[in-house]
């Protein structure tokens, strides 16, 4: 052989070299390129990257309004002005608040309220429905009844209520909203605990003598989560759009750069024919829950057939 | 007539050193109906097994579809609760012969010796009974290997952690050592310790069910339970498979209860072999003489009707009629009587059978029933919407074989027919000659089965 032929990459032949580890991490790195395969999906995370960005960015993007950044600044002497105006790309709205700085603000109002309502309510859902399907009897009679009573009521009714009853504020929009969210969980949660206790690999654990715990831990939990991720993607984009509503009805703070509360300042304009306020706030919402949509969607398709082992 | 008397004394000649006696074993399942889900039935997936499974020997069991094998297996394996009976574990003879005296003895009668005797067989043997210490050595020394590879092995565990999961339970190996016993259990199965660190679905089906093998193994058991565990695999790869279960119970003096439908497997895999059919057993005994010579009906229809078998078919003229009845209310007397091909008075007959066999094969004449009043399952009124369809009926009856079990004759009053049957008490398992038991009661009387060019009419 000559040295110029071509390199070889050279794998290390042997699996016993291999670690659980590094197996587990090539299972999920396989699993995103499966993702991957998707172009909506890819569509999807690309709008969702862009958002992440802008929000990581947005004391660089704009000059950070004081005291309170997530007040757009007033420009008094420019009202109502159009998009392209010097110094206001997107334009203003009716009390001279930039378009473009709500928007960019308002993406890390939106990622903070759908990760902590999300996170929260996957966790208090997960807790909820293990304890419920893993109890059993009457500790699952008690809990399911109380998920039925919510889950009678519609999600956007209730979180209405509970954001009327507490005051207007986007803090409890976000307790509004994880009070009304976590039930989901906890119903799909349960569902699937059931379903995977009465599978073999289960029998088969307890044959082998383990703990309850251990076969919570092991089996029954990390193959019942598929659905609970690709509905808390889903969600994502869901808890935004029905924040947005709210502030929208006017539960959050005045003047506040959250896209909601933006589609609602700019409505009043829109006759007098200032479309740009409430548009671009709108789109924004838009495309933050179309993204998390397409993803969920992308996931749900991968993993759904794959993961359930048949 | 058939004078033989219930009684809970079932007669067997002791198999020398069991891991496992079982006696009056029952699972009956709550049938739960409407809004409340109040308890309707009972589906009787195991209705009164006795079996005993010696040390060493591969046991078969055998029986159609839905009789309760499985449920039974799991019971064996600690995975269903009985609803009833006993489970002894590691009886001598003498033991078992002792436990089959004592349990047939009120306590209040006990000798103060008897009564001893009795309690330190139920401390010491009686799952339930026995130290929690025992319990688990016997959970521990009894594994499965269950039939369906793909859904008996957890998607998300490496192979490592799935084989390896009762040495870290009860050994508490973990890292290297754990990995050393792994792949010494992969290479024993013939998978080779090269595949610790793959998933369940990157294997074939016969491969995955020697991981199942390995993970049974572990522990070193002395008895496993297989539940069908090659009824989902190829042909050819069940024979690997069986070859290896063979070759694994001659290294490892392991004994087997071997649950399946296939005979074939049975005749060649098993020293005993056990028929059950509607949650009972209806024979038990050494494979060759249970073959050859079969002491009940049912078992020489299956063996018949399975023209693979080695050795003597006597292709009779007897069949299975209808259906497998219901579970939930199975026929009395004997469970088989409704489709039995030799099927006489003496065997159980009840106002049940009539209404389901006109229901099957007259359902016309079914339609014209407005009432049936029970004075109990031997005993009704029933009646018709006219005095034609009540005669058409009776002469059905009178023609049928169950006609010859009437304790007195069919009274027609109008529309209404009044049956009545003789109470025949349930058949029981009861031993005939040396190893050798069946259920059929009138094998029982006559002392061998009845004759070959007897059939139905
Ligand atoms: N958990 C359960 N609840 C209610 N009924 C059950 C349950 N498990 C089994 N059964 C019923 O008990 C009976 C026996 O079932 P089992 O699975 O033991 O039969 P089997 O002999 O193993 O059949 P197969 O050859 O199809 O595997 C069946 O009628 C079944 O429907
Ligand atoms: S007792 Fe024997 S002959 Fe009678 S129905 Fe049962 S199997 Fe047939
Ligand atoms: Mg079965």
């Amino acid at each position: 052989m000559t040295a110029l032929a071509s390199p070889r990459i050279s794998l290390p032949t042997d699996p016993n070299h291999r670690t659980a580890a590094g197996v587990r991490w090539e299972r999920r790195l396989q699993l995103a390129r499966e993702v991957l395969r998707n172009p909506l999906t890819v569509f999807g995370l690309v709008i969702i990257g862009f958002f992440l960005l802008m929000a990581a960015a947005a004391p660089l993007l704009t000059e950070q309004n004081q005291p309170d950044a997530y007040q757009a600044p007033r420009d008094w002497s420019n009202i109502d002005v159009p998009p392209g105006t010097d110094g206001h790309v997107l334009g203003t709205d009716s009390t001279g608040g930039d378009v473009l700085y709500g928007i960019i603000w308002g993406s890390r109002l939106s990622l903070q309220l759908s990760f902590t309502v999300v996170f929260t309510t996957l966790v208090i859902g997960t807790i909820v429905g293990s304890i419920a399907a893993m109890r059993g009897g009457r500790v699952d009679n008690v809990l399911m009844r109380i998920v039925d009573i919510f889950l009678a009521i519609p999600e956007l009714i209730f979180a209405l209520a509970i954001a009327a009853v507490l005051g207007p504020s986007f803090e409890n929009i976000i307790l509004a909203l994880a009070s009304v969210f976590w039930v989901k969980y906890a119903r799909i949660v349960r569902g699937e605990i059931i379903r995977v206790k009465q599978s073999e690999y289960v029998a088969a654990a307890r044959v082998v003598g383990d703990s309850t715990w251990n076969i919570y831990r092991k089996d029954v939990l990390p193959n019942s989560l598929t659905p609970l991720m690709v509905q808390a993607t889903l969600d994502m984009g869901n808890v935004v759009l029905i924040g947005a509503t709210l502030s929208y009805l006017g539960l959050a703070q005045a003047g506040l750069t959250e896209w909601g509360a933006m589609v609602s300042a700019g409505q009043s304009g829109l006759l007098a024919g200032e479309w740009w306020v409430s548009t671009f706030a709108g789109l924004a919402i838009v495309l933050w829950a179309l993204a998390f949509n397409l993803v969920g969607d992308g996931l749900r398709d991968v993993l759904d057939p794959k993961m359930e082992g048949r | 007539m058939n004078q033989h008397q219930p009684t809970i004394i079932r007669d067997r000649t002791p198999v020398s050193d069991a891991v496992l006696t079982l006696h009056d074993v029952k699972v009956h399942y709550p049938v739960k109906e409407g809004l409340l889900q109040s308890v309707t039935g009972h589906v009787r997936a195991v209705d009164g097994v006795d079996l005993t499974i010696g040390r060493g020997q591969t046991l078969g069991l055998v029986g159609e579809s839905g009789c309760g094998k499985t449920t039974l297996g799991r019971v064996i394996a600690g995975l269903v609760e009985p609803t009833g009976g006993d489970l002894w574990v590691n009886l001598t003879a003498e033991q078992q012969r002792d436990v089959d005296r004592l349990r047939a003895v009120e306590p209040a009668s006990m000798t103060a010796a008897d009564r001893a005797a009795w309690q330190s067989l139920q401390t010491g043997h009686r799952l339930g009974s026995m130290s929690r210490e025992n319990q688990r050595a016997y959970r521990r020394n009894c594994q499965v290997v269950f039939q369906d590879s793909f859904a008996s092995l957890n998607p998300r565990q490496l192979v490592r952690d799935i084989v390896g999961r009762p040495l870290r339970v009860h050994q508490g190996l973990s890292g290297d050592r754990l990995n050393a016993k792994v792949g010494e259990l992969l290479d024993m199965v013939g998978l080779g310790s090269q595949h610790m660190y793959r998933y369940p679905h990157q294997f074939s089906g016969g491969q995955r069910q020697r991981i199942s093998i390995a993970r049974a193994l572990a522990l070193n058991p002395e008895f496993v339970v297989l539940d069908e565990p090659t009824s989902a695999l190829d042909v050819s790869v069940q024979a690997q498979i069986l070859n290896l279960l063979v070759d694994l119970q001659g290294e490892l003096g392991l004994t087997y209860l071997f649950i399946t439908h296939d005979l074939g497997v049975v005749q060649h895999l098993s020293t005993t072999i056990a028929v059950m059919y509607l949650g009972q057993i209806a024979e038990y005994g050494p494979t060759d003489l249970v073959f050859n010579d079969p002491l009940h009906p049912y078992t020489r229809i299956l063996r018949d009707s399975n023209p693979s078998l080695d050795g003597e078919n006597d292709a009779t003229e007897w069949e299975l009629t209808g259906s497998v009845p219901n579970p939930i209310s199975p026929p009395h007397g004997c469970r088989l009587h409704p489709r039995c091909p030799v099927a006489r008075a003496e065997c159980g007959w009840s106002v049940d059978d009539v209404l389901t066999d006109i229901e099957d094969r007259a359902p016309l004449l079914f339609e014209t029933i407005s009432r049936v009043e029970r004075q109990d399952d031997f005993t009704a009124d029933v009646t018709f919407d006219t005095e034609v369809s009540a005669r058409a009926f009776a002469d059905r009856l009178q023609a049928s074989r169950a006609h010859d079990a009437v304790d007195r004759p069919l009274e027609i009053a109008d529309a209404t027919v009044s049956v009545s049957f003789r109470e025949v008490p349930d058949a029981t398992l009861q031993q005939l000659r040396e190893g050798r038991l069946t259920s059929c009661t009138r094998t029982q009387n006559l002392g061998a089965l009845p004759p070959i060019h007897e059939t139905r009419r």
